[in-house]
């Protein structure tokens, strides 16, 4: 008969260890590269135009997803979003409790397909949607040109 | 079943590492293929995606993660694997949505990015094989290749010489392959048996190495192809696919009986009896040199044994009897997995409506056969394409 029983040791059964070593290098392509340089060294959030669908793509694609055109023009994002939808991770990926709850939100901006989403800089009791909030971004030797170069929303108005 | 036709076909550069992300090359195939046939994304009702295992991107359901590169965004969209079969098994699952009735116009994209891979492919290659009987031992994928081809070359007598040869002529073949990473105008038969020895007898320049790559085709119903008055079009006459054992131990290694079965469905939805005879050119899956040979046999081109004298006899040259790999295959133009659809479904069409260049067939042809090999060797998939 097989094992009925829930068990949290499964070397109590003959067994063999694995891993799945697996190691990656990721291209940003080449949207990615102008969000991540602009991002590193102007400080500023791009988008991808559509002129054909008279869309604007964050984070920015090489191409419109509908029409199929290449997009070559780059608009910038405005400063201000807004927090479309949050959550309070109470837990890790563990299972464990956090000392404290992390806030996250999907953050919207007006006029533009998609968004981002990253840590809202707010307390738990703060955090709700329609906030107005922007970017907070390192300081600029701190920036590598990568997503965490953001360290998150915070409100527009405290 | 309706008759189905290819109407278009794009592909990408092949090379080591592209800075396009897969979705970004997935669009440039696409993009192409639609070009080509004069379509836009609104002409196409389905969409197939075509790539292994996601463990090569890093991109755990590649599937979903590439379809707005793939033109799927809003579509009825499916991805299909069956290891390096997926080369030319894509393209079946494209004929079937057509060929049922379901749809008029399919986009079958494929794509494989390797080299985000590190340090290489091999390392997640590794995760292949049955987790407790093999991976204790640490096996390389390439040793059973090596077995493979050891098997065939000790079954048959084979030299190692005229296993080179198929090195030789694809990577000569792939000069005119504006995607081409490994073409060589100068390769000799001595370059490819004094090249390192990986696991004998497989040797550097007996395999073609991991890529970053994209292709694309479009198929469409003969009633669209009447329709929209196009031109250029290559059939999809015939269609099989066939997997062996789970265990590879279990088969003989120097005969790919799947390969075998494949074709013979294939040969049969194409009418045809005689495929010597009846088939004009062939892209047999070669991401070995020995493979051609092997894949040759399976498909019923060659009898058991014969592939490395047709090679010797210049048979299987591109002016000769039977031109394999005319593109280049594998070997010349390079081996981003299931973006090899380019060399093998993208070929035929190509060649089948005289759009194939440097690389044109000399003489007339009317029926191609393609294959691709995957899965743990033990998977064949076969189109055979007519004009």
């Amino acid at each position: 008969m097989t094992f009925l029983d829930r068990t949290t040791d499964a070397r109590r059964f003959r067994q063999w260890e694995g891993n799945m070593e697996a190691d990656y290098i990721y291209t940003s392509g080449v949207a990615g590269e102008r969000f991540f340089v602009a991002l590193r060294d102007g400080g500023k959030m791009l988008a991808s135009r559509c002129v054909a669908c008279n869309l604007d793509y964050l984070p920015p694609r090489l191409f419109c997803e509908d029409c199929f055109a290449e997009l070559s023009e780059f608009v910038d994002v405005p400063p201000e979003g807004r927090v479309a939808a949050v959550t309070m991770a109470h837990l890790d990926r563990r299972g464990t409790p956090l000392s404290r709850p992390q806030v996250w939100a999907l953050v919207t901006f007006e006029g533009i397909r998609g968004g981002l989403v990253h840590r809202l800089l707010v307390p738990p009791a703060k955090a709700r949607v329609g906030l107005a909030v922007r970017a907070k971004l390192k300081a600029r030797g701190d920036r590598v040109g990568a997503v965490t170069d953001i360290e998150g929303f915070e409100p527009v108005r405290s | 079943m309706r008759k189905v036709g290819v109407i278009g076909a794009g592909m990408t550069l092949f090379r080591r590492r592209l800075q396009e992300t897969g979705k970004e090359m997935c669009f440039e195939a696409t993009k192409m293929a639609l070009d080509s046939a004069g379509l836009t994304r609104a002409d196409i009702d389905m969409v197939v995606n075509g790539t292994a295992p996601d463990a090569f991107d890093g991109v755990h359901m590649k599937g979903e993660y590439l379809l707005d590169g793939c033109g799927g965004y809003r579509k009825p969209y499916t991805r299909v694997f069956t290891g390096g079969g997926t080369g030319v098994f894509s393209s079946i699952a494209g004929w079937w949505h057509v060929a049922s009735g379901l749809a008029d116009a399919v986009l079958v994209v494929n794509e494989e990015k390797m080299s985000s891979c590190q340090p290489h492919p091999q390392s997640v290659f590794a995760h292949i094989w049955d987790p407790i009987l093999d991976r204790p031992l640490r096996p390389n994928l390439i040793w059973i290749f090596a077995m493979e081809m050891n098997r065939y070359m000790h079954v048959h007598g084979v030299k190692k010489e005229d296993i080179a040869r198929v090195a030789v002529k694809n990577k000569r073949n792939a000069v005119g392959h504006p995607c081409a990473q490994l073409a060589d105008p100068n390769i000799t038969v001595d370059d490819v048996l004094n090249s390192e020895v990986m696991a004998w007898p497989v040797q550097r320049l007996d395999i073609s190495p991991p890529s970053d790559g994209a292709s694309a085709i479009v198929l469409a119903s003969e009633d669209f192809i009447r329709r929209r008055k196009i031109k250029d079009r290559a059939w999809m006459s015939g269609v099989g696919w066939c997997i062996d054992s789970t265990m590879w131990t279990d088969r003989d290694l120097y005969f790919p009986e799947y390969v075998a079965r494949a074709a013979q469905t294939a040969y049969k939805r194409a009418k045809i009896s005689d495929p010597r005879r009846q088939i004009d050119f062939a892209e047999p899956y070669d991401p070995f040199d020995y493979k051609e040979l092997h894949h040759l046999e399976g498909l019923l081109l060659a009898r058991k044994g014969e592939a490395p004298i047709l090679t010797r006899e210049g048979v299987t040259e591109r002016d000769g009897d039977l031109p394999v790999c005319p593109s280049g295959g594998l070997m010349g133009v390079g081996n981003p997995i299931a973006a090899t659809m380019g060399q093998k479904i993208g070929e035929l069409f190509w060649q089948l409506t005289n759009q194939a260049g440097k690389r044109q067939i000399p003489h007339e042809v009317h029926t191609g056969v393609a294959q691709a090999w995957g899965d743990l060797m033990q998977y064949g998939s076969v189109v055979v394409m007519s004009s």
